[in-house]
């Protein structure tokens, strides 16, 4: 049987890496959205590709499904009343992209040069195990992040809440 | 199978997208975009790592758990410091925030 997973991971990373350059590149706040969901689905397809079904799920319930319509409610609350929206790039933006392509460069070197195991080691475990692994071991960080997405609610709440006139 | 290495290359690759966003776009909600972009490239790295390396399986994919929990959170957080200012300043841009500057 041919090994089709090569240019199956090229079709994903393209799905992953255009809608992000799109994202930065587009001048329109939705369409920008628009591309971040793509890219998003994107990363859920490379998840699938590395035997983590349920993390791509959970990566299409949360980012697909509930972060993307947070940012398009924040997109429309804050519309521009008077003209159009006139805030693309900054006016250093030029410097960005060489210092990004840099970060890029010295990010790939290092993990060029570092020795790890590229064996196939045992894969990533399914469903069950994964859930013993998150409720048996790891239960009380479980339990700490509920509390840090409360005291996030809460302090999102404060924040956006409109200040009452005295 | 598909080399380890590719995958890394496709999370420094969206890293790099990522803080190219956080650098160059004026609009706060493109930054809080850009940001969750180089989140999930780190995502792609653990996972990534969690499937090749020997050791207990699924580590890594605990840690991906986390780390949705927390970028939701951070979402949450920086629209409403965004809708914040722009209730303050009619504007989203992240240049109007100087107030620091001595």
């Amino acid at each position: 049987m041919t090994d089709y997973s090569t240019p199956l991971f090229y079709i994903v990373a393209a799905v992953v890496l255009i809608p992000a350059v799109l994202m930065v590149t587009f001048r329109n706040l939705i369409y920008s959205a628009a591309a971040m969901i793509l890219c998003f689905i994107g990363v859920a397809m490379v998840f699938v590709t590395l035997n983590a079904e349920l993390l791509a799920i959970s990566q299409v319930l949360i980012y697909v499904g509930a972060i993307s319509i947070l940012i398009m409610f924040a997109i429309m609350l804050t519309r521009q009343r008077s003209g159009e929206i006139r805030l693309f790039f900054h006016r250093q933006a030029w410097l960005a992209l060489p210092a990004a392509l840099a970060l890029a460069v010295t990010m790939a070197v290092v993990l060029s040069r570092a020795s790890f195991s590229t064996t196939p080691g045992p894969r990533n475990p399914g469903t069950s195990d994964l859930s013993n692994l998150l409720f048996d071991q790891y239960a009380f960080p479980f339990e700490l992040v509920s509390l840090v997405l409360l005291v996030a609610i809460v302090g999102a709440i404060l924040l956006a809440r409109r200040e009452r006139r005295r | 199978m598909t080399p380890l290495q590719h995958y890394l290359a496709l999370s420094v690759a969206l890293f790099a997208i990522g803080a190219w966003g956080v650098m160059a776009r004026r609009s706060i909600i493109v930054v809080v975009m850009s940001l969750e972009l180089m989140l999930n490239a780190a995502n792609i790295a653990l996972v990534a790592f969690s499937n090749y390396s020997p050791g207990t399986p699924g580590r890594g994919e605990v840690f991906v758990f986390f780390v949705l929990a927390v970028a939701a959170a951070e979402v949450a957080i920086g629209l409403a410091i965004g809708i914040a200012m722009y209730r303050l300043r009619e504007r989203l841009d992240v240049d109007e925030l100087d107030e620091l500057k001595g």
